[in-house]
């Protein structure tokens, strides 16, 4: 079996080094660049809030949202003045079911 | 102070107009009609060429919908989150299916023995509001597959406040009242003591009748009743008020319940969502602190929160 030298062996190292780094460097480019093709296919089908939304994009859930929050919230409003007790046979007008 | 009133027919049911001032009476009429034939063409569930019809057979597809449809599908949907789902405008299916699909003018007239036959014990499972996405920013619309609205329930409270509004402007000045089949809103100076308003179970009664009247100033007035708007499947009495958990109308303990709000609409959906919830509607309406007049089924008469005293009639 042939021996190497000490500068072969040095030399060997540092080949084995570059390609352990480069191998670990692709890897991480490969990993970023699958997730981001993976997040740009899949996205609004997650939600931050963690509710059961299935929006079929991402925009369209956000304002749904956001717009009801804020032109529709609020409980049920009480009449400015209450009403007051009428006589009987002077109305004007019948409230009731049809 | 002398009222002046107009009184026709649309949207399927009596519409009323009152004005203080009489010589703004016309104009207000014709603002009242202009939104009426508006809320028609837009949320009407008997109209082939209606928004709301395409949008109902247009599921599962984003649609751009005119402003009012839009103001319409959002009052309903705060309806529904503000009552747990008992007010759900997803009932379409099971109304139409329940047998409620037309004027009702001709459901009435139809031959409910022939129709009993094929109607028996059917029913559709309400779907439920929660699916539906409105995009009040872009007016877009979503249903999923198998959504039909029904705006009814609302979408009167909603033309009668949208009506009164309109009327107010067209009069410019004084006090309006408008009421849609009892649905009542008024805007403006009201007359001397408020509007004075009939309650009861039918809102065909004259209002120079007997029983309780309330004085109204401002807001809306609105009620919901199991005893009117009636047919019969099958040997079965159905109604038009729809429980969405059970996809059929409601028997609950109380025929009818009539509240006072802010709007027509607030006073709309208390209303229907009492109806709807039964034995609960007391506590859920006294937690809600709007005034509320409830029947039951027997007759018996609770008044909640700062109803009036039927005992004290004012001058």
């Amino acid at each position: 079996m042939n021996s190497l030298t000490p500068t072969q062996r040095d030399r060997g190292l540092q080949r084995l080094r570059r390609l352990t780094f480069g191998a670990t460097a692709g890897g991480l480019i490969a990993v970023v660049g699958v997730s981001y093709a993976a997040a740009a296919s899949y996205a609004g089908k997650a939600s931050s809030s963690g509710t059961a939304l299935t929006a079929t994009t991402t925009t369209d859930t956000t304002t749904s949202s956001s717009s009801l929050s804020t032109s529709s919230s609020g409980d049920l409003q009480s009449a400015a003045q209450a009403p007051t007790t009428g006589s009987s046979g002077t109305a004007t007008v019948t409230s009731g079911g049809s | 102070m002398a009222i002046a009133l107009k009184s026709w027919t649309a949207l399927g049911t009596s519409v009323h107009v009152l004005s203080t001032h009489d010589d703004g009476l016309e104009a207000a009429t014709t603002a009242v009609r202009d939104v009426l034939e508006d809320v028609d063409e837009a949320y009407s569930r008997f109209r082939e060429d209606s928004e709301l019809t395409r949008l109902n057979a247009n599921a599962g597809r984003t649609i751009r919908i005119s402003p009012l449809l839009a103001t319409a599908i959002d009052a309903a949907l705060r309806a529904a989150r503000l009552t747990d789902g008992a007010v759900d405008p997803t009932i379409g299916r099971a109304i139409r299916v329940a047998g409620y699909d037309d004027d009702f003018s001709r459901i009435a007239a139809e031959d409910s023995e022939e129709r009993g036959r094929e109607m028996r014990l059917r029913a559709w499972h309400v779907p439920g509001w929660q699916g539906i996405r409105l995009d009040r920013r872009l007016r877009t619309v979503w249903l999923p597959h198998g959504v039909e609205l029904d705006l009814g329930s609302t979408g009167k409270a909603l033309a009668a406040d949208l009506a009164a509004t309109a009327a107010l402007a067209a009069v410019g000045g004084g006090g309006v009242l408008v009421s849609l089949g009892g649905d009542i809103a008024v805007a403006g100076e009201p007359p001397s003591g408020g509007w004075r308003i009939l309650v009861a179970e039918d809102s065909r009664v004259k209002p120079d009748g007997d029983g309780d009247v309330i004085c109204v100033p401002s807001g809306g007035v609105a009620t919901s009743s199991t005893t009117v708007r009636r047919w019969s499947r099958g040997g079965a009495v159905f109604h038009h008020i729809i429980d969405p958990q059970t996809s059929l109308p409601t028997s609950g303990p109380f025929r009818t319940v009539t509240v006072v709000a802010a709007t027509c609409v607030d006073a709309n959906i208390a209303s229907t969502a009492a109806i709807v919830r039964g034995e609960a509607a007391i506590d859920w309406l006294t937690s809600c602190r709007l005034p509320a007049r409830l029947v039951e089924n027997d007759g018996t008469i609770h008044y909640i929160g700062p109803w009036p005293d039927p005992a004290s009639v004012a001058a």
